[in-house]
This record gives structure tokens, C-alpha cells and sequence, in this order.
């Protein structure tokens, strides 16, 4: 999928739902950012981008678009950025909470599933997951790493995922108001699954594509983060 | 000999500097103060650490010393490190109040 338009995958408009809201973490996405947002403007009502300190035009890029920007005065990292969104769209009412990456990887008609099972009741937290559905162009030393960090985060959480480092994941009021994510990188992602199994939250996972694109690939996270992660983490459980 | 008046001054005056301090965290001025201690005992009695290296199954004290050091050092670094991420944390608190503060409501 051409990263700049990330609604190809997409079906016909869905009524957007007042009090569901769209987190969308950025930091110097410029090159996408515009187009990601456009398309989530068509479906949804209220689209939070919370801009991390970025040094390019990811926030100008916006303008003209129907969203709250939120500006981090500096990058703080992709958890830090999460927990101010979701923090913004509690304070503003949210009932449903999805976030989205900014680059470009996610569809639009994922999300839409995953806000519809999610408004079932069936669950509290919904996760994408790109194994139960699939990743096009994935690297393989990065589903290696996914899947080592797989395994560290279902067995330090006690919660067993197929994906648990997809930035598409959808909470309800009382999930979301259970996170209070101190992670401020990357390690962010196992944090929220203790706290969710902490909160005795019921979790569901569902397929979602995850399209890799020359853009993503590099702006992903490099393997050698594994072990700053592995460190956070720890030191984190120390913290607390 | 000359260095070791010099350490002994030195291993002094950081003892008083210590138990001078506020009494607050009293449970780490109790462990430093422990640590001065020590160290001020193998300053002057140099074979005491060999005895006791030799306890531990380490031939030379100065070997047993050097490894209690690295072991201080290490400790220190991370309770220095766990401080870090704590104002991290504090940090992260106080640029999301401004941002959400200034959070714009952009318009088409």
C-alpha cells in the first residue's frame, strides 16, 4: 500500500460515533501524516494527534483538517505520547478509545472492525494482530524480534497474545482509565498489558493487516532497542 | 605512607560530611557510613583485608577491596539510574500537563 494513502484498504464511510475517539501518536511522520489523518477524518469524529516534539512539519502538515493536535514541547517517546492522547480523550468524554499509527501501516477498515467489536461488550481492550491476519513486506528479523518480544510480554503479563507490540488497539472508558503508562519509549506496549491484567480487563485479539512500506521500515525500531527495552522494563517494575 | 595519610583525610572528613548530613534517608547515610567505616578500618590495618578475602576464598585483600568497589560502584550507577527514570517520569508529567493546556482544536 502506498503509504500515502492508507485508505485504499478502505470500505464505504461508517457513521461516526461522537464519543469515540482516535489517538494518533506522531513524531516526524510529515510525509504521511496528512494523508493517514484525512482518512481517518472520514470515518471518525474526534482525531487526537498528539505531535512528540517533532523537528519537521508534522504538525503543519495538519492544517485544515478536523483534529486536536497536542504538542509535546519535546520527543518523549511513543508512550509517553500514548498516555498523553488517551489522557486528552478521557478528559474530553471518550467512551471508546482506538490508536493508530501515524506511518502509514494500519488500515482504516481494521480500525473499524476493531471499534466494532469492541462496542459489542464482549471486551474492555481489543488488540490488531498481525499474525492472526497478516503483515505484507514484514522484514524477518523484525517478526523475529516481534516474536521474542511476544514471548518476554505474555509471560512477565500472564496475558497470552499472538501480537503484543501493534500499535492498533482499541480500549474502553474503563480500560483506558486503568493506564497510566510511565514507559516513556517503546517498553510502553508490555507495560499496558500488566496494567490491563492487573485491572482484570478482558482482552480480544483480531485479525488486521499490517502493510510494510519502504517508509515504515525505516522508521521502525531498530533490533538493538530489544535490550533498552528489556532494561526498561525491569527497572520500571523497580520504580513503581 | 604520604597516600596513605591522604586516603585517611580523606575516608575522615567524607565520614563527618555524612553524619552531618539532614536525618533524613537514614537507612542509606547508615549503609555509606558503614562503607567509610570499612574502608577506613583497611586503611589502617591493610592485612585485616586479607584475612578476610581469605575467608571469602580471594588470595589478596587488595583483590577483595577492588571487587567490594566494583560491587559500590555498580550499586551506586543503578540507584543513580532509578533516580534518572523517576525524573524522567516527572518530566513527562509536566510537558504533557503544558501540551494538553495548549492542545489545539484545528478546524476545516
Amino acid at each position: 500500500m502506498n503509504p500515502g494513502n492508507p485508505q485504499e484498504n478502505s470500505g464505504a464511510n461508517q457513521p461516526a460515533d461522537s464519543r469515540v475517539f482516535v489517538v494518533v501518536r506522531a513524531y516526524n511522520e510529515a510525509p504521511v501524516i496528512r494523508d493517514v489523518v484525512a482518512s481517518l477524518c472520514n470515518h471518525f469524529d474526534h482525531i487526537v494527534v498528539v505531535d512528540d516534539g517533532s523537528t519537521d512539519a508534522t504538525a503543519a502538515c495538519l492544517h485544515g483538517l478536523k483534529v486536536t493536535l497536542i504538542s509535546h514541547a519535546v520527543n518523549l517517546g511513543g508512550g509517553a505520547a500514548l498516555q498523553t492522547g488517551i489522557t486528552y480523550a478521557l478528559s474530553k468524554g471518550a467512551d471508546w478509545i482506538l490508536t493508530f499509527d501515524a506511518d502509514g501501516q494500519h488500515a482504516i477498515d481494521d480500525a473499524l472492525t476493531l471499534l466494532k467489536s469492541l462496542q459489542s461488550g464482549n471486551c474492555d481492550v481489543v488488540f490488531g494482530s498481525r499474525f492472526l491476519g497478516s503483515a505484507v513486506n514484514m522484514p524477518k528479523t523484525r517478526a523475529l524480534l516481534l516474536i521474542a518480544a511476544r514471548w518476554f510480554s505474555n509471560l512477565t503479563s500472564g496475558i497470552r497474545l499472538t501480537d503484543t507490540h501493534n500499535g492498533l488497539r482499541g480500549f474502553n472508558r474503563k480500560a483506558a482509565s486503568l493506564l497510566t503508562i510511565q514507559q516513556n519509549d517503546m517498553a510502553y506496549a508490555s507495560e499496558i498489558l500488566h496494567q490491563l491484567k492487573q485491572g482484570n480487563m478482558t482482552i480480544r485479539e483480531i485479525p488486521v493487516t499490517i502493510k510494510y512500506t519502504e517508509y515504515s521500515r525505516r522508521k521502525g525500531q531498530a533490533s538493538s532497542n530489544a535490550i533498552t527495552i528489556l532494561i526498561d522494563l525491569i527497572t520500571g517494575r523497580l520504580i513503581r | 605512607m604520604n597516600f596513605r595519610y591522604l586516603l585517611l583525610i580523606s575516608l575522615g572528613t567524607f565520614f563527618i560530611y555524612v553524619l552531618l548530613l539532614p536525618k533524613h534517608a537514614m537507612i542509606r547515610k547508615f549503609f555509606v557510613l558503614c562503607f567509610v567505616s570499612g574502608m577506613l578500618i583497611f586503611a589502617l590495618n591493610p592485612d585485616w583485608s586479607t584475612e578476610i578475602a581469605n575467608y571469602f576464598g580471594i588470595v589478596r585483600g587488595v583483590d577483595f577491596l577492588f571487587y567490594l568497589s566494583n560491587l559500590a560502584l555498580f550499586f551506586i550507577a543503578f540507584v543513580n539510574y532509578l533516580k534518572f527514570k523517576k525524573m524522567e517520569i516527572r518530566f513527562a508529567k509536566l510537558v504533557r500537563r503544558v501540551a494538553m493546556d495548549h492542545a489545539v482544536e484545528m478546524k476545516t
